[in-house]
């Protein structure tokens, strides 16, 4: 078992991870304190010493302060803290259940009395798990036909019209990225050195971010074919699905998804072909938005602090134990069968305006039905907050995030923009990790940009100086210009300091930390400008 | 092995694969300005003070990026000029009023690189007030000042990689991250056999010899 493991069973068995547990581990698997420190203060779920009494993790990222109000604020920022057992944490990925907090590590929707001055204890309900439902990108219409497209391939063995066919497709990437899956396939069936590993990222983090907790939850048999084609592509020896500790009531369904196919023998010694043996894992994530990051992701496997490496060389050469590693999002996995299933044809047919295929779109903030929607790619952001239930309470669009915390705002004039990449690009901004968040009149644009600035600067592994310092100065700059002392000339340090993170920054954490906040102040100067100059109009 | 050829601010130059563009700009007599490389070790590319314009959408870390075919690289451009300085005012923003390197010996590579790149006013607020991340003087040899740390992974090398004594680490995440001995115990306290590394290969005030607090640098001028 990796240390990492072994760390995580301690956790989970004992509510610590304590000194004298490292000093056993650390002579019985003969490494130094130091690394077993190191892995300790990295990563959230690890505690040094047991809480007193069932914590209450609670989300204080931008959906739930939406919903959560100024009730969840109080709670957050003082109430809570008198109860003792209260910790503030990032995104949960249940912002359609906003306010989100994990209670005893099973998700929780809080309801505050809001009496307004003190905020009592909220009242929590259970999140359980949701009836599975029909989604577009799932072949099947019943159980016995699961993996029917793998088993047609293997029969037909011609693994160049299935590469073929997912570069034809124009698949891309959908943990944000957009890099075409087909070449990345591709790229790994003529590696060097034999593929070690077809590795699932399913640490989805980013504040607003729930798609692919909806895909392991209903649609997991389409992960594992995925990563069954992938394999069967790149001749990878293993799959490992990374999944986020946060989302235990989906490791069941994935687990039980995976007992299955084993039972079914589609997974196991001649799951590829007689005698051609694959199997697939759940690692689970000890925590941390950086871990989604895919050399992270590595390190973690490799029992280090999930700190991102210097690329080049990337994962399709130099990945797990410096092997060929074929890192794919679960939508995108997902996507692949339904695509190896029709045709590349079909999937084209599925987008509209200029967009092609299926996309999953978690939907969140000040709208009627936050829910994961199933929609045409180009679908446009007016549509999609249409089958959303219109904006709450009938209230105006004021903006959106088109794709998560690191994609800029977009004005409610931009409604009219398809929900495909290149249309947000052109828009000046991006389809990012699939998470729209609506945002009504009357909203703040400044404080939720801050808050998804604050998310980023809490998410930091800190190892390169840009990202690590200069989110954290963004962050007390922008707050103290919100307290009413903005520093002279702050909008252009913090246009040379996002230049700077864009730059030079290790990862894409750092280089995207601060865009949304030089966007805003470009696309809502009348929002921002008052307050981070003061006053003064110097653009 | 092969060759690659590749321009350096103008200057062509042909090395072996795998070479990294900084050892091939100093073979050159080219000066990237570094805080986290140090030759005899392991390169890691976080202070990224070496970034350099390969034509990319980001700069590459010269310490760490290899060498390729055709590639043309600037070391010196305006644009990489003004993110070095906000890296170092970074840096200086949270740095101490007082390096004890400095003080004592007069080589603090931090201030050097400060006045080499002509930083004054730095516009950031200052971390050192803020919240100050300490002092320890647990050990008889070494003084640890965490706020002169800029966590350039020299000192963890030194100790685990060229000493092998294993006992230094990173420990925290993001801004709150600390250098760390063991299971985060007084150095003193801790398994280092004082053996001196982690403060000979520290570029700042953050490992210093003790022997040599409180003693100031007088240059010959001024007696």
């Amino acid at each position: 078992m990796s240390l990492l493991a072994q760390m995580v069973a301690l956790q989970e068995a004992h509510g610590a991870v304590t000194d004298a547990d490292l000093r056993t581990l650390s002579r019985e698997a003969g490494v130094p304190l130091h690394r077993l420190q190191g892995l300790r203060s990295f990563y959230p779920q690890f505690s040094s010493a047991p809480a007193r009494v069932p914590t209450i993790a609670v989300c204080r990222d931008v959906v739930c302060r939406m919903r959560g109000g100024s009730a969840l604020d109080r709670y957050l920022e003082g109430d809570g803290a008198r109860d003792g057992n209260m910790v503030p944490v990032s995104c949960l990925g249940r912002c359609d259940r906003a306010p989100a907090a994990l209670i005893d590590e099973r998700p929780h929707q809080l309801r505050f009395e809001d009496a307004g001055g003190d905020t009592g204890s909220p009242q929590a309900e259970p999140l359980l798990p949701a009836a599975v439902r029909p989604w577009g990108i799932d072949p099947y219409t019943e159980a016995k036909s699961h993996y029917g497209t793998l088993r047609e391939w293997l029969a037909r063995g011609d693994v160049d019209a299935l590469i073929d066919t997912l570069k034809e497709s124009g698949l891309k990437g959908m943990g944000g990225a957009g890099f075409p899956a087909g070449v990345k396939w591709e790229a790994c069936r003529k590696a060097e050195h034999p593929v070690r590993a077809v590795v699932c990222n399913a640490d989805e983090s980013e504040p607003g971010t729930f798609k692919d907790r909806t895909i392991l939850a209903e649609l997991p048999h389409l992960v594992i074919e995925g990563m069954l084609l992938a394999a069967w592509a790149c001749n990878a020896r293993e799959g490992i699905i990374y999944l986020r500790h946060e989302y235990e009531p989906e490791r069941h369904a994935l687990e039980q998804a995976l007992q299955d196919a084993r039972a079914r023998g589609t997974l196991g010694a001649n799951a590829l072909g007689p005698g051609r043996a694959f199997d697939i894992r759940v690692f689970v994530s000890p925590g941390g938005y950086i871990l989604g990051e895919e050399t992270a992701l590595l390190e973690a496997l490799e029992d280090r602090r999930g700190e991102p490496r210097n690329k080049p060389p990337f994962p399709v050469t130099h990945g797990l134990e410096g092997q060929p590693t074929l890192l794919n999002n679960v939508e995108t996995l997902a996507a692949s069968v339904s695509i190896l299933h029709h045709g590349a044809d079909w999937w084209h047919r599925q987008g509209r305006n200029g967009g092609s295929g299926l996309k999953l779109l978690a939907v969140s903030g000040d709208v009627e039905q936050p829910d994961v929607y199933c929609v045409p790619m180009g679908t446009t952001a007016r549509e999609l907050l249409e089958a959303a239930g219109g904006m709450r309470d009938g209230a105006q669009p004021l903006a959106f995030f088109p794709g998560g915390a690191s994609t800029n705002p977009l004005p409610a004039a931009a409604l009219d923009t398809p929900m495909d990449w290149e249309a947000l690009r052109e828009e000046g901004s991006a389809l990012g990790s699939g998470a729209v968040t609506f945002v009504a009149e009357g909203r703040n644009l400044l404080e939720l940009v801050l808050a998804q600035v604050r998310f980023f600067r809490n998410e930091s592994c800190g190892k390169c100086v840009p990202c690590r310092v200069g989110s954290h100065k963004a962050v007390e700059m922008v707050e103290a210009a919100l307290a009413g002392a903005p520093e002279a000339g702050l909008p252009e340090t913090l246009r040379r300091l996002d230049g700077t993170l864009a730059r030079t920054s290790i990862c894409g954490l750092g280089q995207v930390a601060l865009a949304p906040l030089v966007a805003l102040m470009d696309r809502f100067p009348r929002e921002t400008w008052q307050v981070l100059a003061g006053g003064e109009e110097t653009r | 092995m092969t060759d690659v050829t590749l321009r350096i601010d103008g200057m062509s130059v042909t090395v072996p694969a795998g070479t990294t563009i900084w050892d091939a700009a100093r073979d050159a007599g080219i000066d990237i300005p570094v805080l986290c490389h140090d030759p005899r070790m392991a390169p890691v590319g976080v202070c990224r003070l070496c970034a350099v314009d390969v034509g990319g959408r980001t700069l590459a870390a010269a310490c760490v990026r290899a060498c390729e075919e055709g590639m043309e690289v600037r070391t010196s451009t305006e644009q990489v000029q003004q993110d070095r300085r906000t890296l170092l005012d970074l840096l200086l923003s949270d740095y101490p009023d007082v390096s004890r390197r400095e003080r004592s010996t007069g080589d603090d590579a931090l201030l050097a690189q400060a006045r080499k790149h002509g930083i004054s006013n730095i516009p950031y607020p200052d971390g050192s007030r803020a919240s100050p991340r300490g002092e320890d003087h647990s050990s008889q040899v070494i003084t640890v000042d965490h706020q002169a740390c800029i966590l350039c992974d020299r000192c963890i090398r030194g100790c685990n990689e060229l000493q092998h004594n294993d006992v230094l680490t990173r420990s925290g995440k993001g801004y709150r991250t600390r250098i760390a001995f063991d299971l985060d115990t007084p150095m003193g306290e801790s398994t280092c056999v004082a053996c001196g590394e982690c403060a000979a290969v520290c570029p700042t005030g953050a490992l210093t010899n003790r022997a040599l607090d409180g003693i100031a640098l007088v240059s010959e001028e001024e007696t």
